[in-house]
């Protein structure tokens, strides 16, 4: 790749440097001018972590080849405001608690910029609009918003300045309107995640991932890619030291695939070169020879005699939990009516705007130090003990800043290979995957397929409950196991229910690892409880919310797994909710075609695609 | 990824043609590259290797916008956010700002060309459609062959393909004035912003001198075929005829059997007469006249 020769003002100064002729605006700004307060959240266009002004115009730095902005003006977020200060979005960001993992916020903060320099008016129309190129995985977008809102009317005067410092607090935190500490760090760039860490004589990984779901691996031949200039260690299972095996639970995962693949994506090797474009052609140089397997994708066939993933789990099943609560077949006897009905939910990414990476070196005493996103220091500290060979006082673990995590990244899926790289190479080296790899390669939410029977008398007291979950969790244990036990715990619901019958069962496959994902395995048989409730209701002709009180929990309740619980707040929850919503009671079959409790006070609009164009808004009345 | 050894901004369209004649097919064209970027990753070609690029977007003839009479032309390099900023853009080719509203979203639609929506040549595209409701004339360009002319009904020939020969630069956009027309753009996708389409509409129209007949009518249909078409049935059995629900309502069943695309077929079939329905009545409604009642059922929520 030839070199060009960018001259550009950057931030108000003169910049003159050589770039890759090929490269994106987001790499030069990133890469040669160490801004990294601009991210990189997809790299094709989507997400709107990388939006800086090109001559006084916000696009996204990762759609325009650096060329484009030969002799431009650019304005990064690091230079909105002079250093150690804040403009007023970024004051109002701070001030209303619209940053959260921050990872979105940078960019956030640049198209709110847009926005009101624009159209320093902006209505909440407007302004949804302007923030539309831009997604936030935290927020719900409403703290963002509010944030905007208040910019835009201290910026015309409208509410005092002041309105930007941070409330007071009086008795009690709680209640109180507290500024998040981190907040600045994140609303001007400056907070470095991992993936913006540089250090000097870094190297940059690459990683080869399997294409095939299930596979033998006949040979791995890196000797061309070792031979590369440039490329200074590669590595793969042959390398490990210790004793292999991670996961949450079971230690099923190796960091590198050794004699078998057994999902799209599993990473065979990787190599640490002078710069990433190396260290892919590298990774492309590697030979691997492969043995294809029947693969197996859905949990019932692979639980009835599918292909066979590990050897120890010859029946392909990774955790069963069942759970007996009194006779569920006396039940079923005793109710009059029995509602059965099945729930499949799918898998489902957790999107966290930042993508895995990690920064790795050994310190001097030998000490290897691994800077990552984890969710889970210590619980990785320990494997990485036991996988490098070395005494966990020689692993350290940095929690860098998690640029969203929603559980996905309590796995330690690269922070092994990583250091091994480190101690191969005897230079620091960073890994930063890309938005495709970590959709392809890290763990989802378990999709479930659940079989549900309940009985019922009239009056709607449930005599019987019975799920049967099958959940697909994938290639590799990861955090499947609490997350059948979790599933199983919260099954059927705050109601007292005489007889339970629960089994949640997870299910290796040849899809890629389910793990950890917010609610934990209770999102999916919530939904069917919860579902199943409203089918119910209608069956027997109440009001949702009646057969939800006929049936929940009191005070010092037993659950289903014999808990105590000291108080039940299912019935306040279930009052406040049903006056908030403004909810038409009655039976789900008595309403009309027209729901009366819909868009009233409290509701939210319901979603619809409206026109967005007024042909009748003259060019400056309108933003776009 | 994309890697390129030379990346060429060329300055008039003969030093275009130079570069395109030494490079031959070392070179490709980019414009605002929100095609070619995307294109060049893990999943799709992945890591891909241009010699050499040539960005057409500082070439004068493929920028600016010039009403002569009544006739518009267009720099091919124009992008969409200029349909929503520029007045001559907005008074002439009333479709276009709908259009560019729905695309993408404000930062991308500084970058994307309409050049590049027509030659990349999805089946979803948006820009496309709007310009075949303008019935758009292109002006192609090589230095062999000298000028051309094609419809832009005629210019896609499937997915990613088009009658662009080798060597060929579409140049500019040309379009009769539309400025009394009424228009709409209707489009459902999975999303609100940055939303590729799985169907879309674009509607032209106007009515004779009573303002009770359809003089001129131009519906263009997207997504749901290899390439965005004209529904000249519609369109016929339409034109001439008075405004009624009842006319409108038969028209927008029609194009019905136009949907072939491989997923959801069912639901475009839905869509479709419901889009091209309500594409009618919007594009009445932005020259005030109001069509009333249907008796069919409107598709409110089209995310559904
Ligand atoms: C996040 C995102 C959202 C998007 N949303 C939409 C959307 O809502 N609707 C939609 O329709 N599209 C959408 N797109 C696709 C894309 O932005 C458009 O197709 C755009 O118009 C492409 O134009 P470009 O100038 O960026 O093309 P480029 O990527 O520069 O070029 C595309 C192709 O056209 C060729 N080319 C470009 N100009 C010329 C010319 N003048 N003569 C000859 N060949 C030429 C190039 O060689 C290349 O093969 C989206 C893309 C992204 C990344
Ligand atoms: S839009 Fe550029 S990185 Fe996501
Ligand atoms: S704060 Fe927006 S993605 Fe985390």
């Amino acid at each position: 790749m030839a070199d060009l020769n960018i001259s550009m003002t950057v931030n108000g100064r003169a910049v003159e440097k050589s770039a890759a002729a090929g490269s994106r605006l987001l790499d030069f700004i990133r890469n040669d001018l160490n801004l990294t307060g601009t991210k990189e959240g997809c790299g094709a266009g989507e997400c709107g972590t990388c939006s800086v002004f090109v001559d006084g115009v916000l696009v996204k730095s990762c759609m325009v080849p650096v060329a484009k902005a030969d002799g431009a003006e650019i304005e990064t977020v690091e230079g909105l405001a002079p250093r150690r200060q804040m403009t007023p979005v970024q004051r109002a960001f701070h001030k209303t608690g619209a940053s959260q993992c921050g990872y979105c916020i940078p960019g956030m903060v640049m198209a709110a910029s847009a926005t009101l320099r624009e159209n320093p008016q902006a209505d909440l129309e407007e302004i949804k609009q302007g923030l539309g190129g831009n997604i936030c995985r935290c927020t719900g977008y409403q703290k963002i918003f509010e944030a905007v809102e208040l910019a835009r009317d201290v910026i015309n005067g409208k509410v005092p300045e002041t309105a930007l410092d941070e409330d007071e607090v009086g008795e009690s935190f709680i209640g109180a309107n507290v500024r998040r500490l981190d907040a600045p760090s994140k609303v001007t760039g400056a907070l470095r995640y991992a993936g913006d860490m540089v250090v000097p004589t870094m190297l940059h990984l690459q990683v080869l991932r399997s294409p095939h779901a299930h596979a033998l691996i006949k040979s791995i031949d890196t000797s061309d890619a070792e031979a590369m200039a440039g490329v200074e260690a590669v590595v793969t299972a042959a390398d490990i030291p210790g004793e292999d095996g991670y996961g949450v639970f079971v230690h099923d995962q190796p960091t590198l695939a050794t004699d078998k693949v057994r999902y799209v994506g599993e990473a065979i090797a990787a190599v640490a070169a002078e710069t990433e474009a190396l260290a892919r052609d590298a990774v492309k140089a590697i030979k691997i020879e492969y043995e294809e397997l029947p693969a197996v994708f859905d949990p019932h066939e692979a639980m009835s005699g599918g292909p066979i993933l590990h050897d120890y789990a010859q029946d392909n099943v990774t955790y069963h939990v069942p759970i007996r609560k009194g006779d569920v077949e006396k039940g079923f006897a005793e109710a009059d009516v029995i509602v059965e009905q099945d729930y499949d939910t799918q898998p489902i990414e957790h999107a966290y705007l930042e993508p895995e990476a990690g920064l790795a070196y050994e310190e001097a005493d030998g000490t290897i130090t691994i800077h990552s996103p984890s969710q889970n220091i210590t619980h990785h500290r320990h494997a990485a003990s036991r996988i490098l060979g070395m005494p966990v006082n020689k692993i350290r673990m940095i929690m860098s800043p998690v640029g969203g995590g929603f559980g996905g990244k309590e796995d330690m899926h690269y922070q092994c290979f990583l250091a091994l790289a480190a101690l191969k190479s005897g230079r620091p080296v960073r890994y930063v995957f890309t938005r495709e790899e970590s959709i392809i390669a890290s763990a989802k939410r378990h999709g479930f397929k659940i079989r549900y029977k309940m009985g019922l008398k009239k009056n709607g007291r449930i005599t019987a409950t019975e799920m049967y979950m099958v959940s697909d969790g994938g290639a590799y244990g990861c955090s499947t196991e609490g997350v059948m036990r979790k599933s199983a715990i919260l099954a059927a619901g705050p109601y007292d229910i005489p007889n339970v019958k629960v089994d949640t069962i997870g299910v290796y496959t040849n899809n890629t690892p389910a793990g950890a994902m917010r609610a934990f395995g209770a999102l999916q048989s919530e939904f069917s409880t919860e579902s199943h409730l409203d089918i119910c209701a209608e069956k027997l002709g109440l009001d949702p919310f009646e057969i939800r009180r006929i049936n929940m929990m009191q005070d010092g309740a037993i659950t289903h797994t014999r808990q105590k619980l000291g108080s039940v707040s299912i019935g306040q929850v279930l009052d406040e909710a049903e006056k908030v919503s403004g909810w038409e009671s009655g039976a789900p079959t008595v309403r009309g075609p027209v729901r009366k409790d819909l868009g009233g006070d409290g509701n939210r609009e319901p979603c619809t695609l409206v026109p967005r164009h007024t042909t009748t808004a003259s060019p400056e009345e309108e933003v776009a | 990824m994309l890697d390129c050894d030379q990346y060429l901004l060329p300055k008039s369209l003969d030093e275009a043609f130079g570069f395109l004649e030494t490079h031959g097919d070392a070179a490709q064209i980019v414009a605002g590259a929100t095609d070619l970027l995307p294109w060049a990753r893990e999943g799709r070609a992945g890591d891909v290797h241009i010699p050499v690029l040539i960005d057409i977007t500082r070439i004068p003839e493929l920028n600016g916008v010039a009403l002569e009479g009544n006739r518009l032309r267009l720099g091919a390099a124009t992008v969409f956010q200029k349909f929503l900023k520029d007045s001559v853009l907005r008074e002439h080719a009333p479709v276009m700002p709908h259009v560019a509203v729905w695309f993408a979203d404000d930062q991308l639609r500084q970058s994307a060309t309409i050049g590049g929506n027509l030659v990349n040549a999805s089946p979803a595209a948006d820009g496309t459609p709007g310009l075949m409701a303008l019935d758009a004339e292109l002006v192609l360009h090589s230095r062999t062959g000298g000028e051309r002319r094609v419809n832009v009904t005629d210019f896609p020939t499937g997915p990613s393909f088009s009658v662009l020969n080798n060597g060929e630069l579409i140049v500019a956009v040309e379009f009769d004035s539309a400025a009394e027309y009424g228009a709409s753009f209707e489009k459902v996708g999975h999303r609100r912003s940055l939303v590729i389409s799985t169907v879309c509409v674009a509607t032209v129209l106007k009515l004779d001198e009573v303002g009770q007949n359809f003089e001129d009518v131009r519906i263009a249909l997207a997504g749901v075929g290899p390439v965005p078409v004209r529904l000249s049935e519609c369109e016929e059995m339409l034109s001439g005829k008075t405004v009624t629900a009842a006319l409108i309502d038969a028209a927008a069943h029609l194009p019905i059997d136009r949907v072939q695309s491989r997923t959801r077929q069912d639901y475009r079939r839905e869509v479709v007469v419901s889009f091209v329905r309500r594409g009618i009545v919007e594009a009445l409604a932005s020259i005030g006249c109001d069509v009333g009642p249907f008796e069919t059922q409107e598709l409110e929520t089209a995310n559904g």
